[in-house]
């Protein structure tokens, strides 16, 4: 062989070699878990000989909804509490981890791949844009009649609200984790400034106004705390019931909230006054989530919108900085009509739907559902594994010890909220129970908040001139771009207050009147709007 | 015949045409394969019934994007960014390189070029944190600075104003130190004995740079600036994404962005990519252009 041919039979090696690697790589990966079909045996499910039954084994997707414990964990797959949830529910889960931030291109990624798990988690309904489309396409089974047969606790539980919302074209195609209560964002205030202050608890815009302004006199650096799109920044907004992301019946049509009537001004006007007497954050409508929150806990604010549910921690973090800070929620500002709050969640915070090509035995995963509002599921959700992180004395009282440090706290709130699938998330009863903090912030929740929020017209699926046209078009609790950038304008001094009614005609040009002329079509046609109570 | 003429050359050379063959399959694989889906911007792509599956729409989506109000601001943006790009941040380089070229102390050059490469090595995520932190009208250092003159603060990121310049400029901070790699080893390569005979000719030190040095940085320069051209139009997702916010995107916003929030968040696949053709061939253009223009003016050109 002579030197040519032995560099050519080299390189000849070392491409078989490079398309060897490659094809490995491509066969390897898409392989997904359920290829074992489960072999169980057609056992009658009121049998309990279950145990004699292969783990059932299936794969799910989940948003790591920016849980801590989560984000930080090298592989969920692995964690303690997701093998003992295995052991418990006789399962074996492949948990697949999409990043909270690029939720919705990671699932039209996954979902436009065909490499879809069994189980997938989406956000509120079953239509969201995450989902592009894919209930109608057929990609998720209808779950009537299975839930009838093995679902009976979940259709007990669960709220016919949150049914609704996981409902297209009279089928449910998904398993709700819900909100009972659906006011979940309160308005918090440092009680020892305020006391500081001699003022007393604030009730009407104008009572507000005069605190931030003690405030400030205080030194307080933001007396309101805001954040950028307008996101728990808009507390203010809620007392003027006008809200630029919500839709309302105003003279015959249904329009946003801030083209029904000159209230969005007052609001405007409003926060005008806020932003130049320096009462709220100066950069609040650049400032991202997590300097949101490190200046909340520094110290450095007075008031701010929050979810209620995680007030208690947010003190002890703030105690940590600030020793005598003492956090509580009061009733949201109110504004000529005497009623205020913030907006009212969607009933339903994540739904669970099944591929419709799932190998994996779907009676038994509805059952695996339905345990998950078991009272054995509660305890272990809740409390944990009985002896290693509470016990049950004589009368059957719990004894669990609530964590102290910030990790602990991550991990019970990762187990009760994010790997308990369904459940009222309102908020984890079980463990308010048991402080006397607790038991004063389910008041806050059953007396306060629930009295309080406000609502809007929804419309599933969306209003189609609004998916076209995304400057447009505003997001859950986020106000549409063209109509962000109109009004940072106003509240900065830029432009003066009837600068809103240019807001109105671009908003209107660029596909807004299509908008209302269609959300006004379907109301009275009551096609797909779910109208508020 | 000239096939067979073909063919006998090409076993003549088979271990090149060999050594070819993994550069010309990634590029049909990762490059012309990837082209084909350009046919949904003629559809009403859904990606579950896929290209074979889905309705053909013919111009439909071009039409709504020349149509679409915003059309025109995107595109000037785009431009305009660009233009500014290439305009300060492709002469930054050259301009550091020579200066560079001009310091002496073989350890001070050191020095100053490990710190100058640094910031390309931050991700944009970071270099905008820096941005935001060190403009900000509160805590800020620049603003700290207006304000000891004197003056009121400024909201730069707050502003339509600023916006280009922030972008343009925190691209000119990441990457100049980096562009500055070929210039200054094209610098290395030129004939020392040019700049003797300069000497003996009493040429002074700014008479050599613009004699000598210049002319034989130009292929360097046109090359490169030809490659920058072709990606016009094509500046880059995130380094502006990071910076956007309601109050900036008026003139912040580029087609890049626009088809990420559109495309990707809200399904649009068949609408953006008809955006992104029309990006491709005004880039396709503007590069075939250049092209042209420099190998009429100084003889160099891509192809």
């Amino acid at each position: 062989m002579n030197r040519k041919h032995l560099g050519i039979t080299a390189l000849i090696f070392i491409l078989a070699l490079l398309l060897a690697a490659c094809s490995t790589k491509e066969t390897t990966q898409p392989t997904p878990e359920n290829n074992q079909n489960e072999n169980t045996t057609e056992t009658d499910p009121k049998d309990n000989e279950e145990v004699k039954l292969d783990p059932l084994k299936f794969s799910i997707s989940m948003r790591t909804l920016a849980t801590a414990y989560v984000e930080s964990h090298p592989d969920i797959n692995e964690d303690k509490w997701v093998k003992s949830l295995e052991e418990m529910t006789n399962t074996d889960m492949t948990i697949r981890l999409i990043p909270h931030r690029e939720y919705v291109e990671r699932m039209t990624l996954m979902l436009a791949s065909g490499d879809i798990p069994d189980v997938v988690q989406a956000s509120g309904g079953v239509l969201g844009p995450e989902l592009a489309g894919a209930v109608e396409a057929g990609v998720f089974m209808p779950l009537d009649d299975l839930l009838k047969e093995h679902g009976q606790n979940l259709l007990k539980v669960i709220p016919q609200e949150a049914w609704d919302q996981v409902t297209y074209d009279g089928k449910i195609y998904a398993i709700p984790d819900y909100l009972a209560n659906r006011s979940r964002r309160g308005t918090a205030i440092r009680m020892d400034l305020l006391e500081q202050t001699g003022l007393g608890i604030p009730k009407t815009t104008d009572e507000y106004l005069d605190v931030l302004r003690a405030f400030k006199q205080l030194g307080v650096e933001n007396p309101f705390q805001g954040r950028e799109s307008f996101k728990y920044a808009d507390t203010f907004f809620g007392a003027f019931d006008a809200f630029p992301y919500q839709w309302e019946y105003y003279n015959g049509e249904v329009v946003p909230k801030f083209m029904a009537g000159d209230k969005i001004k007052d609001a405007l006007e409003y926060h005008r006054v806020l932003y130049q007497e320096g009462l709220i954050h100066q950069e609040f409508l650049t400032t991202p989530q997590p300097e949101y929150r490190s200046n909340i806990i520094a110290g450095k604010a007075g008031m701010w919108s929050m979810n209620a549910e995680e007030v208690l921690a947010w003190e002890s973090e703030i105690q940590q900085n600030v020793p005598e800070a003492r956090v509580a929620i009061i009733p949201s500002p109110v504004g000529p009509d005497g009623h205020g709050g913030h907006y009212l969640y969607n009933s339903v915070i994540r739904s669970f739907l099944i591929n419709s090509k799932t190998k994996v035995d779907v009676e038994r995963l509805i059952q695996y559902f339905d345990w998950q509002v078991s009272d054995e599921a509660e305890m272990f959700f809740t409390y944990g594994v009985e002896g290693e992180t509470y016990t049950l004395d004589a009368n059957g009282n719990v004894n669990y010890e609530i964590p102290e440090d910030s990790n602990g706290l991550n991990e019970q709130r990762y187990r009760s909220y994010w790997l308990w699938l369904v459940k009222d998330a309102t908020y984890t009863k079980g463990i308010l129970e048991l402080t006397e903090d607790g038991q004063e912030l389910i008041r806050i929740f059953d007396d306060i908040l629930a009295n309080e929020g406000r609502d809007s017209i929804h419309y599933d699926p969306p209003i189609e001139a609004l998916q076209s046209n995304p400057d447009i078009r505003p997001g859950s609790d986020i106000p549409s771009s063209v109509w962000m950038s109109g009004a940072a304008r106003i509240i900065l001094g830029q432009e003066p207050i009837e600068y809103h009614d240019k807001i109105v005609e671009e908003w209107l040009n660029k596909g807004g009147r299509q908008a209302i002329e269609e959300s006004t079509k379907r109301y009275n046609e009551n096609n797909g709007v779910q109208k508020p109570n | 015949m000239m096939l067979k003429q073909n063919l006998r050359t090409m076993w003549k050379f088979k271990a090149l045409y060999l050594i070819a063959l993994p550069g010309i399959a990634y590029f049909i694989l990762f490059k012309y394969v990837p082209l084909m889906g350009s046919v949904i911007a003629f559809q009403n792509y859904n990606i579950f019934h896929g290209v074979t599956g889905s309705s053909w729409v013919g111009l439909a989506h071009f039409e709504k994007m020349f149509s679409y109000p915003e059309f025109i601001r995107i595109l000037k943006n785009t431009l305009l960014i660009n233009l500014y790009d290439i305009l300060f941040a492709f002469t930054a380089p050259i301009v550091l390189a020579l200066m560079l070229n001009e310091v002496r102390k073989v350890v001070a050059k050191r020095l100053i070029q490990t710190i100058v490469y640094m910031p390309h090595f931050l991700s944009w995520v970071i270099i905008s944190g820096i941005f935001i932190g060190v403009l900000s009208p509160s805590s800020g250092l620049i603003n700290n600075f207006i304000q000891s003159l004197g003056y009121e603060p400024i909201y730069f990121l707050g502003d339509d104003s600023y916006i280009r310049s922030i972008i343009v400029g925190s691209g000119i901070w990441r990457d100049t130190g980096w562009g500055t790699i070929i210039y200054l080893a094209a610098l290395a390569g030129i004939n020392p004995a040019l700049y003797e005979a300069a000497d003996v000719d009493g040429a002074n030190h700014w008479q050599k740079m613009w004699n000598i040095t210049l002319p034989c940085l130009l292929p360097t320069i046109t090359i490169l600036f030809l490659l920058q051209i072709g990606n016009f139009l094509d500046f880059g997702f995130e380094r502006v994404y990071v910076f956007l916010n309601p109050l900036n995107r008026v003139n912040g916003e580029i087609f890049d962005t626009y088809i990420y929030q559109v495309g990707l968040l809200q399904n649009q696949f068949s609408y953006t990519t008809a955006i992104g053709i029309f990006k491709s061939i005004v880039g396709l253009v503007l590069l075939v252009g250049a092209n042209w223009l420099s190998r009429r003016a100084t003889g160099n050109s891509l192809y």
